[in-house]
């Protein structure tokens, strides 16, 4: 049986009433956000100061060049290069007899320019054998984690960066180049594993195959970003709360709890993107800003950075490892070929667009890549049962 | 025998006709040109029916992207990516095969293989096939998305191309055709007209 959409039509009509009611006091909060955030940048220094010191359960930016700044975007390179990888996969499933995934990374190679060209490709890859299967801390047994679900996402984008570091590595001398990563450069879901987990993917992998990108610059220009469409982000609100908070050191366990005043609500429910579609014109930037989640303390040289851009009517949030951020020329670099991409692709970076493309497993591919494990194993006369509830999931009866 | 221009590969075969890929975008060889494909030992010939450019994907069509555009060229400079995600296809009516240098104007036993290469015949290919017109039969009972007098009259033009006495050649194709279409006039005439230099 399908949705029953007569049963929900009344509960969207509820929900869109509350949005219709709540509207007028977050337009309230979103201008108070806008006067908080023009005051506050003549008080950088002490801003600055307070977020260092402040103790909060919730992300707050850390300011670099300033916070309502706002930067044109520089003019393009003649000549330039886009790389851009995306990944999707398919998780290994509990209800078949053999465990394996598969991660399928698209990668795209734009040049334009006099000479413009363009390769499209994708690369999939099947994973089986136990240390692809599970990650084991060194010398100890026992507690290994097994890659799948959210931590297979994190091995996916592991390879989206490797390969990112391959096409990269092609890259003729004396080029201008970009490139590029769908999502954020944070792999901040590590968090949540133990700590050889983050060791092994994070400082030996993605971490690793950043400086392989980083050591390129060596004779040619190569700016590495990730993009994040339609942010959900707050962490400069969060900022403007920690300004609003009436203690010197703000302290959120501490004193939350018992405040009555709850002068931070003034911005409360307001999103980054909301702040600044309200600062930014066509194409410009605003200032830098520190991403502050924990696991950034692994990140070392490739510390990320972010800014917004506003693309049309749609804010981004553009992150950057510190090397590109402290970098003006690859900053600008950044800037410049980011907007041009979401020009050329309607709003969205047309690389990563189609490097999504190329990378994109469809159900019917899922249910053909499992026909294929399947008939394999029965072509070699090994055993390839399912479980019950697989079945009778595919065999749909009354 | 010469290989002639390869511009395709087989992607689609059966035993009437075959569609080919080509490997350059809209570089499709004229409608009614002659092209072989090979299952060795037999060597497949067919007449171009059609030919389309379109999406890699059925999914995803081709947007309008040229209005701040000054020029038509300048769509593809901006995108490069549009050359790798358009594809141009060509389809071809089997007409007649080739085996230990023998020639059958008639379908061969077994339809074109998947990936066979494609090459358009040189002029002294055409020649030899053309000095039966066993072929016409074959073009004027068939079901196309395209006219079959349409379809034989650029076939006949094309043939024409490779002989020096191209109205010679075109007199006696026509003289064929009479006998073949003796009841259908109205057919005859709109072909002939279509051939006539």
């Amino acid at each position: 049986m399908s949705l029953d959409l007569t049963k929900i039509v009344s509960q969207v009509g509820g929900m869109v009433a509350r949005l219709k009611a709540g509207s007028e006091e977050r337009r309230n909060r979103l201008q108070q956000a806008l006067t908080v955030l023009h005051n506050q940048a003549g008080e950088l220094e002490s801003l600055t100061r307070k977020i260092a010191s402040s103790k909060t359960t919730w992300l707050v930016a850390g300011l670099v060049d300033g916070l309502d700044r706002r930067y044109e975007a520089p003019p393009l390179p003649a000549e330039f290069t886009i790389l851009a990888t995306d990944g999707s996969h398919i998780d290994v499933d509990r209800h078949k007899s053999t465990r394996c995934y598969l991660i399928n990374i698209g990668a795209v190679n734009l040049h334009y320019g006099a000479q413009p060209s363009a390769s499209l490709d994708s690369f999939p890859c099947l994973y089986s054998s136990d240390e692809d299967l599970v990650v084991t801390p060194a010398g100890v047994r026992g507690r290994e984690q097994p890659v799948e679900g959210v931590l297979l996402g994190i091995k996916r984008s592991v390879e989206e960066c490797h390969r990112l570091a391959e096409l990269a590595a092609e890259l003729p001398l004396g080029s201008s180049s970009l490139a590029l990563i769908d999502g954020s450069l944070i792999l901040w879901s590590l968090e949540a594993f133990p700590e050889f987990v983050a060791e092994a993917l994070l400082d030996k992998g993605f971490l690793n195959y950043l400086d392989d990108i980083r050591k390129l610059n060596n004779g040619r220009r190569l700016a590495l970003a990730s993009y994040i469409s339609f942010p959900r982000s707050t962490d400069v609100v969060n900022a403007l709360r920690v300004a609003l908070c009436p203690h010197e050191i703000v302290d959120t366990d501490r004193y939350c709890n018992a405040c009555e005043t709850r002068e931070c609500d003034e911005v409360a429910g307001v999103r980054d993107r909301e702040l600044f579609l309200n600062l930014l014109a066509e194409g410009e930037r605003t200032a830098l800003f520190i991403s502050p989640s924990k696991i950034q303390k692994r990140y070392g040289r490739h510390r990320v950075y972010f800014f917004y851009l506003r693309v049309d009517d749609e804010i981004a949030r553009v992150e950057v490892p510190q090397w590109v951020a402290t970098d003006k020329e690859l900053l600008n670099l950044v800037h410049s070929l980011v907007l041009d991409q979401c020009r050329r692709g309607l709003g969205y970076p047309v690389a990563l667009s189609e490097a999504h493309e190329q990378a994109v497993v469809t159900a019917s591919d899922r249910e053909q890549f499992w026909q294929l494990v399947e008939s394999s194993l029965v072509e070699e006369n090994l055993p390839s049962l399912t479980s019950a509830k697989s079945q009778s999931k595919r065999t749909r009866w009354v | 025998m010469a290989e002639g221009q390869r511009v395709g590969e087989v992607i689609e075969a059966s035993t009437t006709d075959f569609v080919a890929q080509c490997y350059e975008l809209y570089q499709s060889p004229p409608l009614g040109s002659l092209v072989k494909t090979r299952d060795e030992p037999v060597e497949l010939y067919g007449i171009v029916y059609n030919a389309t450019t379109a999406s890699l994907e059925p999914g995803r069509r081709p947007i309008a992207r040229g209005k701040d555009e000054a020029s038509e060229e300048a769509i593809y400079r901006a995108s490069p990516q549009l050359l790798k995600l358009l594809r141009s296809e060509f389809s071809a009516l089997v007409v007649g095969h080739r085996q230990d240098d023998k020639w059958y104007h008639y379908l061969p036993p077994k339809p074109a293989r998947i990936h066979g290469f494609v090459y358009l015949c040189p002029p002294e290919e055409v020649k030899e096939f053309s000095q039966s017109f066993g072929f016409l039969n074959i073009l004027i009972n068939t079901h196309l998305p395209v006219s079959t007098d349409e379809l034989i009259a650029a076939c006949l033009r094309q043939m024409s191309r490779v002989y020096e006495d191209r109205h010679t050649f075109l007199v006696v194709a026509g003289k064929e055709l009479a006998i073949l279409l003796s009841g259908q006039f109205n057919q005859l005439k709109a072909i002939l007209e279509r051939i006539k230099q």
